[in-house]
């Protein structure tokens, strides 16, 4: 297709998205898609479609998150061996972490169930397959399986009054539940002899490794593949199944009841799967520490995490992640600032909140609702002053007739609007039938080839000779005319100019 | 420890969490937020009395002395010094957690964070102007012991008993004659339809949080008769409240005192228990709690209805 722009004139881009990715179809290629081996599952989410501007057929990425998630993720995994042993240290907690809220965002966003004992079921799992590995001599693989097992547990057993509960009660329960386990932790003399700690704990890291720069880079890379496990986890329980029933069923619980969506079947095994998930979160955390102590259970750090995932957006992975990342960064990796840094993350916490509605991740749609209100405002305005559609208006109508019949017809009565005057009026009350002016005649051509909504008709009055009154029509059929007012005109002729002078207004007014 | 003190020392407990409950439970029933930072207004509240209470020593040392009179003195002193801080932290609470959010999307949750960062820098900025070290406020009931019906108690939990009674019974009268009390009655009742009755959410929501935050000041003057104030004295009280509030059914002022007095005797009687001592003091009292909930999900005197989720 040649390019059918005049060279030297400018031209403006219009729409919301000119700078969209997008791909040349080759219709003479046949189209090829990858997938991902096992699945039905494509790597990007590239959609075909036509472009109503250029009219041609093009290939767009619906959905970019994919590439970020990458650049994000790869740049993490670049960055790491260059870093200082502090800051690879920083990065492994923040690893750690974000599968932690990961985890989270899966029971909270997902499942809906409002619980506070994640850190609870992290410890449960952590001081579980610890104590196993130091008093039972259990190999580091197999602690995982213990963590994620007691975690199931600890999942199930949190699980069976979340029916019974709503919201805030749970969560209360939930927060109760982590400061028993704290306690409990803490008077299991044999067990935890240490003040309530197992020290000592043998993990992935080897001892002699243990605080040593390949120590560390150990230590990050198995918190990173814990990262990508977590996140592979709530690609498949959130995207997938489950997540579609559990989706329904936030949006209408008696509609999804009505449709045959178990949902509080679903949400259990959100909860469970979760709830596994972080038992093996666990064992992690007490492998790379070596050590877990009852601060695990501890409220303070559990508001830090729930902080956390709302700065970043709740119910979003990405937003568990970049909440996680910038709270980290400031506690963990600002220690030089002191006590400065908590204030900073109050204020971090504070100014998010009062901000957004949906922490950062939901800045973008905030932002899009904010545009989208604004232009229908202005266009609301425009609307009012002359009826022409306006470029963001015209992408929205299909039919590009009506777009140039309603910029021909301000146009139109722009103009018209100009030859109203008292001499025309005076001429038209004196005779409204017969041979006019050139101005009225333009006037009249126009009024009559009006629709039908915009009309008025004069009705005589039933039983009396020369009585008429002026009607509106509705425009649609079957709803009678209205009555304008009640004035009754003894002479057909005042009608008619009474009838011309209600158009006139009209037309004034638009 | 025998059953007199115990009474005494359970119903002096009660007392004080009486105060954070109600406070935290009103809160949450008329305009639904759950105020996390009542911990930080009950340990600014404390600081402000002992403040008050060391730039007025002397003065009063000086004009009346070791009498009666400077007791009383000192002791009304202490009290407004505590409740008017703690207003002005509800102040604080409503312009930063509530006024610019309260009509926008997920106001639950973020008037929840807010509270929280609120909470969280006030606990280091005490820290960093007062230090770690825990202070005592002056003994404003004074010290010594009463001996009643064969009751033995010390004038501190005599004087936070009578106190909290007091100051109870005050809010109930001001909540059930008052107009503003109406207005707070009718936007625990039902937030919508008190908006369609006229009732502006703002002006009803200003006097709630600083009457909330008022009573956590007193509740601090009160409880640091018997502990010390220090910068995080601020997080027990603010669990107890919290969980006292939701066992005795949010939005339910007689369910907020019932579930004080049963969780003050509760940990009065498990602290006593040789075999199970004071660590085991949160222990019981949140497996009862839970026992309960399971049992009555919305509490003790929590309606079963939806009033609000």
């Amino acid at each position: 297709m040649t390019d059918t722009r005049i060279p030297g004139k400018t031209y403006y881009e219009i729409g919301q998205r000119p700078q969209e990715i997008t791909l040349k179809v080759d219709g003479a290629k046949p189209l090829h898609r990858h997938r991902l081996p096992f699945t039905r599952r494509h790597l990007l989410k590239w959609r075909s479609r036509l472009n109503p501007k250029t009219l041609r057929q093009e290939r767009m990425l619906a959905d970019k998150k994919p590439l970020w998630w990458t650049l994000a993720l790869g740049l993490l995994l670049v960055s790491a061996p260059f870093l200082s042993n502090s800051a690879l240290t920083v990065a492994a907690v923040f690893c750690m972490f974000s599968a932690i809220n990961v985890l989270w965002t899966l029971i909270i966003g997902t499942a809906g169930i409002f619980s506070l004992a994640t850190l609870a079921v992290v410890g449960v799992g952590a001081y579980a397959s610890a104590a196993l590995n130091v008093y039972l001599g259990l190999p580091w693989p197999l602690m995982f399986v213990a963590g994620g097992v007691a975690g199931l547990v600890m999942g199930a057993l949190l699980a069976l009054p979340s029916t019974r509960l709503d919201g805030l009660y749970y969560a209360l329960l939930t927060m109760g539940v982590a400061e028993i386990c704290r306690v409990f932790v803490q008077q299991l003399k044999p067990l935890t002899p240490m003040n309530g700690s197992i020290n000592n704990v043998q993990g992935f890291i080897p001892a002699d490794w243990a605080l040593q720069r390949p120590g560390l880079l150990l230590g990050f890379a198995g918190a990173f593949v814990l990262l990508l496990l977590a996140l592979l986890t709530f690609r498949i329980v959130n995207s997938e199944r489950l997540g579609m029933l559990l989706q329904t069923a936030r949006e209408e619980e008696a509609y999804a009841e009505a449709i045959g969506i178990d949902y509080r079947r679903a949400r259990m095994q959100v909860f469970l799967i979760s709830s596994a998930g972080l038992g093996v979160t666990g064992a992690f955390y007490a492998q790379y520490f070596g050590s877990i102590s009852p601060q695990v259970f501890s409220l303070d750090q559990l508001m830090v995490l729930f902080a956390m995932i709302v700065i970043g957006g709740l119910g979003r992975a990405e937003g568990a992640v970049i909440g996680t990342a910038l709270v980290v960064l400031i506690d963990k990796g600002l220690l030089d600032l002191g006590p400065l840094r908590i204030l900073l993350v109050a204020a971090i916490m504070l100014a998010v909140t009062l901000t957004t509605n949906n922490g950062l991740t939901g800045i973008r749609e905030q932002f899009r609702g904010f545009r989208r209100r604004r232009q229908s405002e202005a266009r609301a305005r425009r609307t009012e002053k002359g009826g022409e559609v306006m470029p963001e208006e015209a992408i929205d109508i299909n039919d590009k007739q009506a777009i140039y019949y309603r910029r021909f017809d301000k146009r139109l009565r722009d103009r018209l609007k100009a030859l109203v005057t008292p001499d025309v009026i005076e001429e038209h009350r004196q005779k409204p039938l017969g041979q006019h002016s050139d101005a009225l005649s333009r006037l009249l051509n126009y009024f009559r080839r009006g629709e039908v909504a915009d009309k008025y008709a004069i009705i005589r009055q039933a039983g009396n000779f020369h009585s008429y009154k002026i009607v509106a029509f509705s425009g649609v059929r079957g709803a009678p005319p209205r009555l304008v007012d009640d004035r009754i005109y003894t002479d057909i002729n005042e009608a008619y100019h009474a009838v011309f002078l209600l158009r006139v207004n009209d037309l004034m007014e638009s | 420890m025998d059953m007199s003190t115990l009474l005494i020392y359970g119903l002096s407990l009660a007392a004080i969490y009486g105060l954070m409950a109600i406070g935290i439970s009103l809160l949450w029933s008329s305009i639904g937020m759950i105020n996390m930072a009542h911990g930080a207004s009950f340990a600014v509240a404390g600081y402000a009395a002992f403040s008050v209470a060391e730039l007025a020593k002397p003065l009063i040392l000086a004009t009346l002395g070791k009498s009666f009179a400077g007791t009383v003195a000192m002791a009304g002193l202490c009290l407004s010094a505590g409740a008017l801080t703690g207003a002005m932290m509800g102040a604080l609470i409503y312009l930063l957690a509530f006024l610019p959010i309260h009509d926008k999307p997920n106001f639950a949750v973020r008037s929840l964070i807010v509270t929280l960062a609120i909470n969280l820098a006030t606990v280091q900025l005490l820290l960093w102007f007062f230090g770690p070290k825990q202070r005592n406020l002056p003994k404003i009931f004074g010290l010594g012991k009463v001996e009643f019906l064969g009751l033995s108690a010390r004038y501190d939990q005599i004087g936070t008993i009578l106190g909290t009674a007091v100051i109870l019974g005050l809010l109930l009268f001001w909540l059930k004659v008052s107009r503003k009390g109406l207005e707070i009655r009718a936007m625990m009742q039902n937030p919508e339809g008190a908006v369609l009755s006229g009732i502006s959410v703002r002006w009803t929501a200003l006097p709630v949080t600083m009457l909330t935050g008022a009573l956590a000041g007193l509740a601090a003057v009160l409880l640091s008769q018997s502990i010390f104030v220090s910068p995080t004295s601020g997080a027990m009280p603010l669990i107890k409240g919290l969980t006292i509030s939701l066992l005795g059914g949010l939005g339910s002022v007689p369910g907020a005192v019932f579930g004080a007095v049963i969780i003050g005797f509760l940990e009065a009687v498990i602290g006593a228990v040789p075999w199970l001592g004071q660590r085991y003091v949160l222990f019981g009292t949140f497996l009862f709690i839970i026992a309960v909930l399971v049992i009555r999900p919305r509490g003790i005197g929590g309606l079963l209805d939806k009033a609000r989720k």
